[in-house]
């Protein structure tokens, strides 16, 4: 075994090639680093939404909650069912929403953009204990009030407290701003669900939100509403149903894998174009290491660990590039939603891992085929060498 | 030898870092052409003649948002209408796909085919397609996909609507931006929604090219202050309006565009630099025997330039032949449908190589042209 200061020293001493390879490799890292987070930080954000206590009812077969419709029938059937837990003043715990898409303009003329417009209760507010008011206050039913997320805020115009926007026949007032802990609820704009149904004219809502009374519960509410074949429901725990929604999130994963593999290609590439030079400078050096005694596959090994190293310190390079825009908050179309989805830039440690990883594999392919060519060579031709 | 041989022979000297170098420029520019043709596929905006002149409605609240049956008339009487048809996206599944990979659209035949007169479709398809109700008429790009015949059957479950369709296809039509989607008789929707009189969209075709503006801002105009306020826009302003909901997904592949032009620089002039500086002492012989500093650098930049170009033409003309040649539709599941390679962007990859080539020929060429022929000869790395 070559000492690792043998090989260190080696990476040190052509600094200019040694750099831009470096760099380059950083760059890769960086930009998976970066798509990837986008990725997570979208699942991170459906994951995170919900509260493992309650329900979720849809209409079987529609694709998200907006595009949902429960009609006033199948509320009521459900509304008072003896499986639903009761508050403290004897209220059943169901929210019955209404979501609409509401087309508004992006701040700083940067087009428009859809957003959701929940239409909750009091009860919805208690059974999404993630969602808290952060400025101003909350909406009063009979008025056309809004609160709005705090970070769409940020990208829409007209979101200042007090400020007001026109959607359909009236205009509604923002009175308040909410957090939502980084899940779904961030993209979301609340405003009472009578209110909202009455604005756009509409009798039906769009989902329920149920807490059921323990479990047995909720196998028996479950059950009801599979079976009862005339509602055509489909319950699913809160949680699940969010963190199923993955759509936007794959093709950006897609993205970033394929951007990596062709990244990747040119990097190694270039590591191997590096560490081609690097051995051939070093022939003379490398035929004494072998007159010496070392033996080939050590000199093979000692090289591997001299492009691993150099890829490495690229790949860190590269993480320590991408980290500040972890926790950048950024949004895009949601695909189930059709609206604007926003999120953060998630790095997670594994991500990072696995971008130093990444760059040591690319290390270990640039190095392999040059460090074997450099250890066949025959002694004495490398001792001639200049 | 000629200058031009003597330059070529010199850069293939190490046939193995030319190639590689040349390749890592290569792969560079074809990921740079792939990502900028996605973002086109993304952002495409419709030029066609047909689209000049034609006009979407929405609900100014949002597009999922209906408008009332009622507003044809208003619209139709509107001065240079030539047309108007309406226009309700499904969204239904097909077979059992979990997401929509195709549109459907519920509108009325005769209206339809007066407003996307670029559609064509045999009088046979058409007549067929007018009488029947439960019919419904497949672009041919949908019909190859999924090998389906007319007379076959049209089965989707809807997504927004809790209703399925199952409709017999009668005819094939082509010659649309987008010859997937799948029309049907609005009439059929109705009837199995309990007809609750509204539509999605409509969509208007204008006269002429004079008159449109003048038919969008009467169409606004009468139907504001009204219940169901509406937005028109001409068809590209309403394509443009899905392009910006896009949001921060453009600027991130356009940073990620200038990542890999920036990684590609550093490595091209790394290479460079080291096939240069081994050839130090040769250089300085060039010298010593009587050639000009601004010959030794035209000699280098000519080498840098041709690696770069090379590289360009095989990736930036590799991707244009690839994208050209596959079936992307197929590939992509149907997301993508042209993914077609513009000279303008082939222009862009020619020029960042260029400008690559010079960038990366400079910064040896100059310490060529520096160095003294003493210590050039003293090289011996």
């Amino acid at each position: 075994m070559l000492p690792v200061k043998y090989n260190a020293g080696n990476v040190l001493l052509r600094w200019r090639s040694t750099l831009a390879t470096i760099l380059g490799i950083s760059m890769v890292v960086a930009v998976y680093v970066v798509v990837q987070a986008l990725a997570v930080g979208l699942q991170t954000s459906s994951a995170n939404t919900g509260d493992p206590r309650n329900l979720l009812v849809v209409r079987k077969g529609s694709q998200s909650e907006s595009s949902s419709v429960i009609n006033l029938e199948q509320f009521r059937s459900l509304r008072y069912s003896e499986s639903i837990m009761r508050d403290d003043q004897g209220q059943t715990m169901i929210s019955a929403d209404v979501l609409t898409l509401v087309n508004l303009p992006r701040k700083n003329g940067q087009g428009e953009a859809n957003t959701m417009l929940r239409g909750t209760s009091d009860q919805g507010k208690i059974l999404r204990p993630q969602v808290h008011l952060v400025e101003g206050r909350w909406f009063v039913p009979g008025k056309r009030e809004v609160v709005v997320s705090q970070r769409l805020a940020a990208r829409f115009e007209n979101f200042e407290l007090g400020q007001r926007f026109k959607t359909g026949p009236d205009w509604l007032t923002v009175v308040g701003w909410f957090d939502a802990g980084n899940s779904a609820f961030d993209s979301e704009i609340w405003a009472d669900a009578d209110e909202v149904r009455s604005l756009f004219d509409r009798d039906s809502y769009s989902s329920l939100l149920i807490r059921p009374v323990h479990d047995q519960g909720r196998a028996a509410l479950m059950k009801q509403v599979e079976e009862d074949k005339r509602l055509q429901l489909l319950v699913k725990s809160e949680v699940d149903y969010y963190k199923e929604q993955t759509m936007t999130a794959t093709p950006i994963k897609w993205m970033g894998n394929f951007l990596a593999t062709a990244m990747s290609i040119g990097a190694i590439l270039a590591a191997m174009n590096t560490m081609y030079a690097t051995v051939g400078a070093r022939t003379r050096e490398i035929g004494t290491l072998r007159v010496l005694g070392f033996r080939r596959r050590t000199i093979v090994l000692g090289l591997l660990i001299e492009g691993i190293l150099l890829c490495g310190i690229g790949g860190l390079l590269g993480c320590l590039l991408a980290l500040p825009i972890n926790g950048y908050a950024t949004g895009t179309i949601g695909f189930e939603s059709f609206s604007e989805t926003v999120f953060e830039f998630t790095i997670t440690p594994l991500l990072a891992l696995q971008g130093v990883v990444f760059s040591a594999l690319i290390g270990l392919f640039g190095t392999l085929i040059p460090a074997i060519k450099a250890s066949r060579t025959p002694v004495i031709d490398a001792l001639k060498s200049l | 030898m000629t200058t031009a041989s003597f330059i070529l022979r010199n850069t293939l000297r190490n046939k193995r870092r030319a190639m590689l170098s040349a390749l890592s420029v290569a792969v560079s520019l074809f990921l740079f052409i792939t990502l900028q043709v996605t973002l086109r596929e993304l952002t495409i905006p419709p030029e066609d003649v047909g689209a000049s002149l034609r006009i979407a409605v929405r609900n100014k609240v949002s597009l999922a948002q209906p408008l009332p049956f009622r507003q044809l008339q208003k619209i139709e009487k509107i001065p240079g209408v030539e047309a108007v048809t309406p226009f309700t996206y499904f969204g239904g599944l097909y077979r059992n796909e979990t997401f929509t990979t195709f549109a459907q659209f519920a509108v009325d035949p005769i209206r339809f085919t007066n407003v996307f007169v670029e559609a064509k479709t045999s009088d046979e398809h058409l007549s067929a397609w007018i009488k029947d109700r439960g019919s419904c008429l497949v672009g041919v790009d949908t019909m190859k996909r999924y090998d389906l015949k007319v007379g076959e059957r049209m089965l989707l479950s809807g997504t927004f609507y809790p209703v399925d369709l199952d409709m017999e296809i009668v005819g094939t039509y082509e010659g649309t931006m987008d010859d997937r989607n799948v029309f049907f008789h609005h009439k059929y929707l109705d009837e199995l929604t309990d007809d609750p009189g509204t539509v999605g969209t409509w969509w208007v075709r204008a006269g002429s090219a004079e008159v449109a503006p003048k038919v969008v801002s009467t169409i606004n105009e009468t139907f504001s202050n009204t219940s169901a306020e509406v937005r028109a826009e001409s068809e590209r302003a309403f394509q443009m309006g899905f392009v910006s909901m896009w949001g921060n997904i453009q600027m991130l592949i356009d940073s990620i565009c200038s990542a890999i032009v920036f990684t590609l620089l550093l490595v091209t002039v790394s290479t460079m630099s080291m096939a240069i500086r081994e050839r130090f002492r040769e250089l300085a012989i060039l010298k010593a025997i009587g050639y000009r500093r601004h010959e030794l650098l035209a000699f280098i930049l000519a080498e840098s330039l041709f690696l770069s170009l090379l590289g360009a033409v095989i990736g930036a003309g590799g991707a244009a032949w690839l994208f050209s040649s596959i079936d992307i539709q197929k590939l992509s599941g149907g997301m993508f449908i042209f993914f077609e390679v513009t000279h303008k962007m082939l222009g862009t990859a020619f020029l960042i190589s260029m400008v690559l080539g010079v960038l990366a020929g400079v910064a040896p060429g100059w310490s060529v042209c520096r160095m003294s022929v003493v210590d050039g000869l003293k090289t011996l790395d």
